[in-house]
């Protein structure tokens, strides 16, 4: 790294980088010669003026053309058994667990992580976000959490975009972070988007590009959210011989904030049996890019979009519930919907969920598979003990907030539809193990 | 007359990455001074071990943990001269250990203290006889485990302590002898402090309840004096009770187990170092 160093603090700077074993090397000054003037053993080896160095690239302009794919929503057939759909969503690589590779790194260094990236009764548990505490005499807590949802892309980049972004706060609110004391940090990874004889679809890539800028800037704006950083790396793209693969459009959305006391942090795991599950948000049929139709194959076209604005009302109301300490757990729906996200609570806290999709606010029309593994946006999974029912239910009184079920002892989640047809019924073990055993060696 | 200060020390260095939390640890459990000093500021004689009752080596990976853990920085202990002096930061410790001063490493600075033959220090000698090495696993690891406490053991740090719950961290945790007699007279002294062991608190070398394959089970040794004290779990990451895995589903005291080896230490101090 390079420091300016006032001449009359060299001596002392060179004496202390010495004693701290650092290289220190005083290489030249500032001048007001308006030029960058570089010598080697007394010979000039550079001499730019300020303004080249400043304003001499020229501005590129790159083509771009926004061509909607013609994609259709595929005719899937009514699964026989979803015990067995929900198992194959939760061994699938985006949604199984990832704790042989988290144990590897120190989440727990400087002794100030509140909320850990592995929770629950047997310390296995996805958590959402992680909380900590970089100041040990104090309470405050930053939560960080993240976004990512690149097979969107496929379909749209803006509504990629808008899922990231949502995603990262929802998970950053599901564990008490303060959605009005928060930033984001944009991270892409793209392919090559300049047209070229090696990127003939270039101008698609280029579009690709501004409409995820267009969400970038529609989302943030609406959620209030600065970006205070992010980072870029354009050209990802491999070739050998006539193969070129190009990776998809890929934004990881981080988000970084404030939990005004990391002791009302809450995790995703169910708590105790009895308390009441509520679902919080609207389930639409949104499986476009979704992983239960990745896992049949198909990608669909009705990507899942953002309703910025009742997303932020049902988080500002979250974080009173949580202010108030009326939620006991609390997760997010994403990858695998609303049966992922089930089963997830109910390993993690070691015992049972029952809920009727029957009180699930969903579309018209929508079949049990869809309600089940729909990845609509903004949705979270709550569980309140019942003594905080009256309270909670008054807080999102005129909101997207339905109870839904309740936690059992019975150790199995229990999913009933219409006329309490059993739809999954699945011992709590068996679904951690589908969830586990993919990664667990690796 | 003013009352004595309890004075604690932690070493800080290129690599170290848990002094800050080892110095809060020490001011929560009751010490009046908890510096963070810097090896380079020890080598340049600024400051000084004597000046000190408890020694912290903290976790990380001291210079690099180049030569294998914290052996670089054993090295650099044993041997780089303090500035103007041919007196090393081991001769400071060597003489902090003969006043009856207690000192404790913390992962890292338990490799650290085994590497430079401070632990065990069975005939008193300063000869290296055990070492920690890479997990069976082979690979880092954190993960919280049930350690047993040998109720015999002379440890200041562990007196009147049963069993604590604490994180390990590390790659290199294996605790290995140079042969059996060094791993007997460990256990006949009493020496292996604390033993990884399952959920009904009994030593144990079925991963993952022993994380990285211990030879019996150690977890951390003492010397024969119970002043100096290492281990692989980090005693400084539970201190309150939010540092808990489980501290949302479960009813926990404020106090962390971890802190219990802090107040030890800091009480012996008060009672026996500045009566």
């Amino acid at each position: 790294m390079t420091l300016a160093v006032p001449a009359d603090k060299l001596e002392a700077f060179v004496t202390l980088a010495k004693e701290m074993d650092v290289e220190a090397t005083d290489l030249g000054n500032f001048t007001d010669s308006g030029y960058f003037h570089c010598l080697f053993e007394g010979k000039t080896v550079s001499y730019l003026s300020m303004e080249f160095l400043h304003e001499g690239v020229p501005q590129m302009v790159i083509p771009a053309k926004w061509q909607p794919k013609s994609l259709s929503e595929p005719e899937v057939e009514t699964p026989k058994n979803l015990n067995d759909e929900l198992q194959k969503l939760l061994s699938r690589l985006n949604i199984c667990s990832k704790e042989s590779v988290v144990r590897r790194y120190d989440h727990e260094v400087q002794a100030g992580t509140v909320i850990k990236p592995l929770v629950g009764v047997a310390n296995d548990g996805p958590s959402d976000a992680a909380v900590f505490r970089p100041i040990l005499d104090s309470f405050t807590g930053v939560v960080v959490s993240h976004g990512i949802c690149p097979s969107y892309s496929d379909i749209d980049t803006y509504h990629m975009m808008a899922c990231a972004i949502d995603e990262g706060l929802r998970n950053y609110v599901a564990v008490g972070g303060d959605i009005d004391h928060v930033a984001g940090l944009d991270n892409f990874c793209w392919c090559d988007p300049v047209q070229s004889e090696k990127t003939p679809d270039g101008e698609y890539k280029a579009a690709q590009l501004v409409r995820a800028n267009k969400a970038l800037y529609d989302y943030c704006v609406a959620f209030g959210v600065p970006l205070i950083s992010g980072k870029d790396s354009m050209k990802n793209d491999y070739q050998i011989g006539d193969t070129k693969i190009s990776i998809p459009p890929t934004v990881l959305f981080s988000v970084i904030g404030k939990i005004a006391d990391a002791r009302k942090s809450v995790s995703m795991d169910v708590k105790r049996p009895d308390d009441l599950v509520y679902l919080l948000g609207d389930t639409h049929n949104e499986l476009g890019g979704s992983e239960y139709y990745a896992e049949l194959g198909e990608l669909g076209s009705n990507v899942p979009k953002v309703d910025a604005e009742s997303a932020l009302h049902r988080y500002r109301t979250l974080n009173k519930a949580q202010e108030q300490q009326l939620v006991a757990s609390c997760h997010d729906l994403s990858d695998g919907g609303l049966a992922v996200a089930l089963a997830e609570k109910a390993f993690a806290g070691g015992y049972g969920i029952k809920v009727s999709l029957a009180k699930v606010a969903a579309d018209v029309g929508m079949r049990e598979d869809q309600i089940l593994f729909s990845e609509s946006q903004s949705r979270l999974l709550v569980t309140v003990h019942r003594e905080n029912q009256t309270t909670f239910e008054a807080l999102f009184k005129g909101q997207s907030c339905q109870r839904i079920g309740t936690v059992c002892t019975q150790p199995e989640l229990l999913v009933t539809g219409e006329n309490n047809k059993v739809l999954i019924s699945s011992p709590i073990d068996l679904l951690k193990e589908a969830w586990q055993a993919p990664l667990r060696e690796m | 007359m003013m009352p004595k200060q309890v004075k604690a020390i932690v070493i800080a260095g290129n690599g170290t990455n848990c002094e800050r939390e080892v110095a809060f640890a020490c001011q929560l459990a009751g010490a009046d001074v908890a510096d963070i000093v810097h090896v380079a500021e020890l080598l340049a004689g600024r400051a000084k071990l004597e000046d000190y009752h408890f020694l912290n080596l903290a976790g990380g990976f001291l210079d690099g943990d180049d030569l294998g853990s914290a052996k670089a920085g054993a090295n650099r202990l044993l041997n780089a001269k303090i500035a103007g002096s041919q007196e090393t930061i081991a001769d400071q410790i060597r003489q902090f250990v003969a006043d009856g001063k207690l000192v404790m490493g913390v992962c890292n600075g338990f490799q650290l203290m085994v590497k430079m033959g401070l632990l065990p220090a069975l005939a008193g000698g300063s000869k290296q006889s055990c070492s920690l090495t890479f997990n069976d696993g082979g690979r880092f690891e954190d993960r919280w485990t049930w350690l047993k406490v040998d109720s015999d053991s002379p440890c200041i740090f562990t007196r009147g302590l049963d069993a604590v719950y604490l994180p390990v961290r590390h790659g290199e945790g294996k605790f290995v002898a140079d042969n059996k007699q060094t791993l007997g007279q460990l256990e006949q002294q009493n020496l292996a402090v604390v033993k990884y062991a399952d959920v009904n608190l009994h030593p144990t070398m079925e991963y993952p309840d022993n994380p990285n394959g211990s030879e019996c089970a150690i977890a951390g040794i003492c010397d024969p004096t119970g002043r100096l004290f290492g281990l692989m779990p980090h005693p400084e990451a539970y201190i309150h009770r939010t540092h808990h895995p489980r501290w949302t589903r479960e009813e926990l005291p404020e106090e962390g187990m971890g802190l219990w080896m802090y107040q030890n230490a800091i009480s012996f101090i008060r009672e026996e170092l500045l009566k």
